[in-house]
């Protein structure tokens, strides 16, 4: 535990030998002098801020890069009745001083260290603080706004969560949550009135952000000083991404403001890029035949800085860029969606956005229809014996996932292919040794199953748990996809296998147990694969990335919806704007699509489709938030035309359901995905769902506390 | 919450209750006047309007629909604050259910608007052969809580526009000026005036 200092001057000078803390200091003078005289003398009088806890290398990790983490300094900070949580990333390189801009690895390296810099958030807005601490790895928190958005796990590297829970609970009310003992729920206050304020409430953003003074000591103050202060450490004097800057500061240090400033120089720098490489596309194209091998090597240099240093399980893009291979195809493409251009500078124009955007939209627009590669007939027997060799391994495992990403897979072969898509299978595994794999997993299955069939009536008398899950798991079966013939009819068998395989999920994973929504994943699961024990264990491979969606604290959905966030906030900086008026920012609308990957949203042979190409991970585990976006953006005229708030937005999207074009929303999606590139990677905290758990230590859904 | 314009009253209503009680099945038929053996189970939430004329004014129903199972409880606040009724919906074959609606009705009380108007729906009365809540013990709930009781079939219709038509008819008509529930709706021109003034 920190000691309590006040923030002075001198505050900092254990660190004034660093070349980069010296750097932030002098950048951070400008932004002191542009504050005017916001009050190094108001310090010092009674409510001035105090630093009650300060934590060095708090780390950040946008990315699974090593070298693209972020390491910065966390800090609690008391005024009054307020405390305050900032997070300041240090700069990065010791020739940081020199602000004309170096090489754009180090411009990046800037945005995000200013995308992901937590300016002092009150505590009033934070719901509640989850805690890792495996016995393995580093400790981290995440801390989960009231708004519903998480930021991205911070990593203690020297330890010490304990002693930042610690510090945080002699000022904050701070609750174990009773569902979760390392989750802590902030605020939780006995009134109960304001207990409901503060839960996890989606109107509550409107009434934070209407009534700044509720929560910030209304400017000048103190307050003010102290994010001078703060932002005087931080690498960049400028206005930040982050939404928690400055409330109380008035019209010209609006937020808002600030943000669409961001916003705008993050899109500039992408469609800079997008400008540059689509208008040599045209050219291309409108040229001459050769274009199209030109046009390799002129991408390569997106798929590779994609790509470069990606851990093994994510394909390398190959030397052929995904662009139609095809030349005239292509231009074909490009005419055929110019007036649907026009149309969408119309609706640009129509959100009263900038000219500037405007240009940048249209420039996207046409980048997406470029690079959109269309859709292959899936992928049939023939094509398939030719991936396998004599024995029956699969020999081009990338290739394989590139193909099924393009077109998917005939239905006949979903059940051979799918184990190895979902993890079930290994690419180089023999036909003998899945045979094998096959009977003992079978009786393995068995075993476990067996646990819950030996439970007699009377001892289900006195096993509560175990009758809610069996009745949890009745109620949803019974109304799981009836209409598909597989599972109509009184008395269906394979409904009763849905239930039999849930209810033993949900004892072999009983931490987790049984949660809606998982009946929706096993169904087409066991529609493929017919067979109860093989269903069951591709169940359990899908699990162990999709398990985190239905934890109790909901934390794998936070992430995934803050991820969304952000990358429309990258890729469609005017809608994004729209849905922070709206107060829509939390992406709550979209839980039904991220929860049950689509299952809802398109009929079951496309459902099928569409998880086989988000299973392959090829361009990206996350492709499903990119598809999010995608089908947002394909609708983004009619929402922002028709003004519609957070319920309407709701409305709307769960009645898209059934109505939505997979092949084009799927071309959308990868096209945005290339476009993204790396910083749509950056948007995604790792360990996001689908990604695989960060750390792999013992219980992944903890439920009891072990000190 | 419910805004007025000359004799038009706009509310918010939610439905909340156990899984499987038959929370969207209400609204379904309400809305749509439909009733589906196998409704899915609702992920998230759920929206729906409908109008109804009572006496001389119409009263709109903005309608939430939540996720009935308790893991998702805590984005259940998100759908009632600020809503003018609830529907706290239990199935009569299913004591558990009827358990669950009375935590539901504890929670609304201490943390939900103090005006709201709040109904328990005893649902699915067709199945009378399997009943396990008795009407007798949830009007005497009811009663004690200051709610309104009835008990409804998604699947007959039978008191299904009815609880509807009840809640229209209680619903306060003239607002307080400084009701809380009441800001959600009305605050939020005002709100998007401003923020579109400093954005742009
Ligand atoms: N017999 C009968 N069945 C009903 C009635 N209402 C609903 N059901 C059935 O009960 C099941 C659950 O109904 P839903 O409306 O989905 O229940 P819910 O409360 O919305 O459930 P969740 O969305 O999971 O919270 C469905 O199979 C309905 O067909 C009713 O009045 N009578
Ligand atoms: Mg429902």
């Amino acid at each position: 535990m920190s000691e309590s200092s006040t923030m002075q001057e001198g505050e900092s000078h254990d660190l004034s030998d660093d070349a980069d803390y010296a750097a932030s200091q002098q950048q951070g003078s400008t932004s002191i002098s542009q504050n005017g005289s916001g009050g190094r003398t108001v310090m010092n009088e009674a409510d001035r801020a105090q630093v009650v806890y300060q934590k060095d290398n708090v780390t950040i990790h946008p990315t699974q890069y090593a070298s693209e983490r972020i390491s910065g300094r966390l800090r609690l900070i008391k005024q009054g009745s307020s405390l305050f949580m900032t997070w300041i990333p240090y700069k990065a390189t010791p020739s940081g001083n020199d602000l004309t801009r170096q090489n754009s690895n180090v411009r990046s390296a800037e945005r995000d260290r200013n995308l992901y810099t937590i300016r002092p958030v009150p505590f009033t807005d934070v719901r509640s603080i989850r805690r890792h601490t495996p016995t393995l790895g580093w400790q981290y928190i995440i801390v989960v706004l009231s708004s519903g958005l998480a930021f991205p796990p911070l990593y203690f590297y020297n330890g010490g969560v304990r002693e930042f829970l610690a510090t945080l609970k002699e000022h904050a009310f701070l609750v174990r949550s009773a569902d979760d003992a390392n989750a802590f729920l902030v605020n939780d206050f006995q009134d109960p009135l304001q207990k409901s304020l503060s839960s996890l409430e989606l109107p509550r953003a409107v009434s934070v952000a209407n009534s700044p003074s509720t929560l910030v000591p209304a400017s000048p103050s103190p307050f003010a000083e102290s994010s001078g202060r703060t932002d005087r450490d931080s690498c960049d004097g400028s206005p930040s991404a982050s939404l928690y800057s400055e409330r109380s500061r008035q019209k010209v240090h609006d937020p808002a403001h600030d943000l669409s400033i961001q916003v705008l120089e993050k899109f500039s720098l992408l469609t800079k890029y997008a400008r540059e490489t689509t208008s040599q596309l045209l050219r291309e194209i409108h040229g001459d035949n050769y274009g199209a091998f030109e046009r390799k090597n002129e991408f390569q240099s997106l798929p590779s800085s994609v790509h470069d240093g990606r851990s093994n399980d994510i394909v390398k893009v190959p030397d052929e860029a995904p662009v139609a291979s095809d030349p005239l195809e292509t231009s074909a493409l490009v005419k055929q969606k110019i007036p649907c251009k026009k149309q969408n500078h119309g609706e640009e124009a129509a959100t009263k956005v900038g000219t500037f955007e405007l240009v940048n939209c249209k420039e996207f627009d046409k980048l997406a229809l470029v690079w959109g590669k269309p859709r292959q007939p899936p992928l049939g027997p023939e094509e398939w014996t030719t991936f396998l060799d004599s024995e029956g391994r699969v020999m081009d495992s990338k290739a394989l996932k590139k193909r099924i990403f393009y077109g998917g897979i005939e239905h006949e072969l979903r059940n051979e292919i799918w184990k190895f898509l979902l993890g079930y299978h290994k690419y180089d595994s023999t036909y003998a040794e899945r045979e094998y794999l096959a009977s003992i997993k079978k009786s393995e299955y068995e075993t476990i199953k067996h646990q819950w069939q030996s439970i007699s009536p009377a001892q289900a008398k006195r096993f509560t748990k175990f009758r809610e899950r069996k009745g949890l798991i009745e109620k949803d079966v019974v109304r799981t996809d009836r209409s598909i013939s597989f599972y109509d009819g009184d008395d269906n068998t394979n409904v009763a296998l849905l239930h039999d395989i849930l209810l033993t999920y949900s004892f072999y994973n009983f931490d987790l147990g049984y949660c809606q929504g998982m009946s929706d994943l096993l169904s087409p699961i066991l529609y493929v694969m017919k067979d109860e024990s093989e269903s069951f264990w591709c169940f359990v491979a899908l699990m162990e990335r999709l398990g985190p969606n239905f934890n109790r604290d909901q934390n794998g959905m936070h992430s995934q919806l803050f991820a969304l966030s952000k990358l429309v906030e990258l890729l469609d900086s005017p809608l994004h704007n729209y849905f922070k008026q709206k107060d829509c920012l939390n992406y709550f609308f979209c839980f039904r699509w991220v929860l049950i990957q689509f299952k809802r949203e398109f009929e079951y042979e496309k459902i099928m489709l569409l998880w086989e190409v988000l299973w392959t991970h090829y361009l990206s585990e996350h492709l499903h938030l990119y598809v999010c976006v995608a089908i947002l953006k394909r609708y983004r005229k009619k929402i922002m035309g028709d003004q519609m708030d957070f319920d309407t937005v709701l409305k709307f999207i769960n009645e898209l359901s059934g109505h939505i074009d997979l092949d084009a929303t799927l071309k959308d999606a990868e096209a945005l995905c290339m476009c993204a590139g790396e910083n749509g990677e950056a948007c995604i905290p790792p360990g996001t769902p689908p990604s695989l758990p960060i750390e792999d230590t013992g219980s992944l859904y903890p439920q009891q506390d072990d000190d | 919450m419910a805004t007025i314009g000359n004799n038009n009253l706009n509310a918010k209503l939610v439905l909340l209750g156990d899984m499987g009680a038959g929370k969207s099945s209400l609204v379904l038929r309400f809305v749509k006047g439909q009733f589906l053996e196998f409704q899915e189970s609702t992920i998230g939430a759920a929206f729906f309007s409908q109008t109804l004329a009572v006496n001389d004014a119409t009263v709109k129903f903005e309608i939430w629909d939540t996720a009935g199972q308790e893991r998702y409880h805590s984005l259940a606040p998100m759908y009632y604050r600020g809503a003018a009724a609830a529907i706290i919906v239990y199935d009569i074959t299913s004591m558990e259910s009827f358990t669950r609606a009375k935590k539901w009705v504890q929670e609304l009380q201490k943390q939900g608007n103090p005006n709201m108007v709040m109904a328990l729906a005893g649902n699915k009365a067709d199945l009378e052969d399997k009943r396990k809540v008795t009407a007798e013990e949830a009007r005497t709930y009811a009663e004690e809580n200051g709610l309104f009781f009835m008990e409804t079939s998604a699947k007959t219709a039978i008191n299904v526009n009815d609880i509807f038509y009840e809640i229209a008819k209680r619903l306060p008509r003239a607002q307080p000026a400084q009701n809380p529930a009441g800001m959600v709706l009305v605050d939020r021109p005002a709100e998007r005036s401003r923020s579109a003034a400093c954005c742009s």
